[in-house]
């Protein structure tokens, strides 16, 4: 029961990176990564309690759920939002790559993921290996989002995706790892996502755009 | 004693807020990096005496020095006390030309303090999961250093350092997961010891060695990117030639080592599971000679001195993953020599740089001419410095690269020491013909006036000329003891 329910929400978190893959406009995506992100808390909240019924005592795991639902859920996607409704303009297609392709580039990649995966002996645990598969996937997708999009924040959106897989990894290979790395590592990306909005700034300040195409003066 | 090295950046980091006092501010700053260097030195002590040192109750499962963590440690506190010194000079011509503000200056000294915190965090845990937030900590505290003065070239150097580096290193935390897998599904002791880079050097034997070899390919790649390696490298000429002259400096002559240091501890993790180095010595010989290939050819075509700098860096970078690739003692000692001799040797010419740029304003090489007349000390420093940098005795980094050399051969690997002399030989080359014109005839433009800026500035560089020849024609004994005790930690598994 408890497995099945984990599979199916990675495989959704897997298929939610798909659905980014597809989306067109800016708020699209961001809403993508909210619906991920909630999915990525249900896992969280999922292993917290199961740990904490077998365990009869408190579970850590369910701080990261409270943060992940605070953060990735309402903040940063209220924040992201707000970005791009002042940062916009027209650009016609905000890809490089059009859709159809992409998708096929993604089964590839999941597909590669997998024959990594399998090719390691010492996983002798299926359903680990499945959720390394899922969650490598994800780091996998995310980054090809990132190389995929003209605008800065699909890049903080790709970013934030490549992020999640980690977590999903982190959470399910291991069973969450040490409470202070786990907070480390959320503080960490936070204030990278942070930095990365006030660059967002910065590059439409100075160059009257967010299209990172634009950024072309340093070459060789 | 470990609390002080994180106590000592932060209380100096918030302190330059405080005052209003632009003399009290380079002191705080330079008094904090005087007090740094002083405990990395005390801690070597320590650690010659009882091995390592480790923290004290709560911080037990989290700190410990040993020999290589307190060598680098004492590299990262020397280059950043003498770029503090730097930084006086630097800044004070900036601050009176109305370049940047008083601000801008404290905004300076408070980052770059986070820096060196991040990377001393990195440099004494010895949880892998820490190195990595550390690691990724010092990305985002030096993303604005590079984008310091806010104009349209750093600020697209600043973004794609930012997320080259965050997405690199993402990889790397796959690659910890893994092994953190490896080492909880073979081991019953506690969650948090699991993580450990020493527990699991002890327990190599019992890790899995299909799930290290995947782990340490990630690491390798998130790391490396943090290293610089081609050719995951794209963001580092840009970042170097971007950021201001002392933050260069930083970044190359210490980042990129602590970076290095993440490979080293897996490295000897699974080179001890492995009982060989063929594994991770082919794929880092491998990184290594493409990272020096790109650097050679990057290097023929460059018309910015920085880029050059920074170009040359990737290429040392890939020196010292050759040494550790082969893995013999001689090469493991040359590429340990080769770190400090690096982090020394480019330290003075970005400093160097730092005094060119203030006094031409320009960072074009055809925009410089005659600098042996108008900055005599700068100009020798930096001619010397470009002789040292490719390699030219009496310098550490022939001595380092010699042994190089002389460790793959010795261990056969003649492809590799061949293809490392042409490469050697091409850089050497594409130097002295682009840095060249640069140091001899006279310089046209009536603007700029003989003399060097103030003494500080050229003094720091004479400090660090002292250090390159002195080290290139002795080793102290207690140095050459401590790289001894880190090559054998390196070694020790196998």
């Amino acid at each position: 029961m408890y497995s099945n329910a984990i599979n199916l929400l990675a495989i959704l978190i897997l298929i939610s990176s798909f659905i980014l893959i597809a989306n067109k406009r800016q708020n699209a995506y961001i809403s993508t990564f909210r619906f991920q992100s909630l999915l990525l808390a249900l896992v969280s909240l999922l292993v917290s309690v199961r740990s904490m019924l077998s365990n009869k005592k408190f579970d850590e795991v369910i701080i990261i759920f409270c943060l992940i639902v605070l953060f990735k859920v309402v903040i940063i996607p209220i924040v992201l939002k707000r970005t791009s409704k002042k940062v916009e303009y027209t650009v016609e297609k905000d890809f490089f790559i059009n859709i159809p392709v992409s998708m096929l580039i993604c089964c590839g990649l999941v597909v590669l993921c997998w024959h990594v995966i399998y090719s390691i002996e010492g996983i002798n645990n299926s359903d680990t290996r499945n959720y390394l598969i899922y969650s490598m996937s994800v780091v996998m997708l995310g980054l090809f989002f990132m190389i995929s999009r003209k605008k800065a924040i699909g890049q903080i959106v790709g970013f934030l995706v490549i992020e999640n897989g980690m977590f999903l990894a982190a959470m399910l290979t291991t069973e969450g790892m040490p409470m202070f790395v786990e907070l480390g590592l959320f503080f960490d990306l936070l204030t990278a996502v942070l930095i990365m909005g006030i660059f967002v700034f910065k590059i439409n300040d100075t160059f009257d755009s967010i299209d990172i195409n634009k950024l072309k003066n340093l070459k060789g | 004693m470990i609390s002080a090295f994180l106590a000592i950046p932060l209380i100096a980091g918030s302190f330059v807020w405080v005052t209003k006092n632009k003399l009290v501010i380079h002191c705080t700053n330079l008094a904090g990096a005087l007090l740094l260097l002083i405990f990395s030195i005390l801690s070597l002590a320590d650690i010659k005496k009882y091995e390592a040192v480790t923290g004290k109750g709560l911080f037990k499962d989290l700190f410990y020095i040993d020999s290589l963590s307190g060598y680098i440690l004492f590299i990262t506190a020397l280059a950043f006390f003498l770029v503090s010194l730097f930084s006086i000079s630097y800044f004070s011509e900036e601050l009176r030309r109305n370049v940047i503000t008083l601000n801008k200056l404290k905004l300076y000294y408070s980052l770059s303090n986070a820096f060196v915190l991040a990377m001393l965090l990195a440099l004494i845990t010895k949880n892998m999961g820490v190195m990595w937030i550390a690691i990724e900590a010092t990305t985002l505290a030096s993303a604005f250093l590079v984008g310091f003065y806010n104009n349209k070239r750093a600020i697209e150097a600043a973004w794609k350092y930012l997320i080259i580096c965050s997405v690199g290193i993402a990889f790397s935390m796959l690659g910890i997961i893994l092994l953190y897998y490896s080492s909880t599904i073979t081991q019953v002791g506690s969650k948090i010891s699991g993580l450990n880079w020493n527990f699991m050097l002890q327990n190599a034997s019992s890790l899995d060695p299909s799930i290290l070899k995947i782990a340490f390919i990630f690491i390798l790649i998130g790391f490396g990117t943090k290293v610089g390696f081609s050719p995951m490298h794209t963001w580092l000429p840009d970042a170097h030639s971007q950021a201001p002259s002392p933050v260069s400096a930083l970044l190359s002559g210490v980042l990129l080592n602590t970076a290095m240091y993440g490979i080293i501890r897996t490295l000897s993790i699974v080179n001890s599971n492995l009982g060989n180095s063929k594994y991770t010595g082919n794929l880092l010989i491998l990184l290594g000679l493409l990272s020096i290939a790109t650097a050679a050819i990057f290097i023929l075509v460059q018309q910015d001195y920085k880029r050059i700098l920074a170009y040359s860096s990737i290429e040392h970078m890939g020196i010292i993953a050759i040494g550790l690739g082969i893995c013999t003692p001689i090469s493991v000692f040359a590429a340990l020599y080769h770190v400090f001799n690096h982090a020394m040797t480019k330290s003075m010419l970005f400093l160097a740089t730092g005094n060119v740029y203030l006094k031409y304003h320009t960072k074009k090489i055809s925009g410089i001419r005659g600098l042996i007349n108008t900055m005599p000390v700068t100009g020798l420093v930096f001619i010397l410095g470009v002789f040292a940098i490719t390699g030219m005795p009496p310098f550490g980094i022939f001595m380092s690269e010699f042994n190089t050399v002389a460790g793959a051969v010795q261990s056969k690997a003649y492809i590799a020491a061949v293809l490392l002399l042409v490469f050697l030989a091409v850089i050497f080359a594409g130097f002295i013909k682009q840095t060249g014109k640069m140091f001899y005839g006279n310089n046209t433009n009536p603007e700029i006036k003989k003399g060097e800026l103030d003494f500080i500035g050229p003094a720091v560089l004479i400090i660090l000329l002292f250090i390159i020849v002195s080290f290139g024609i002795y080793i102290p004994k207690p140095f050459k003891l401590l790289m001894d005790a880190c090559t054998d930690i390196i070694l020790g598994g196998m």
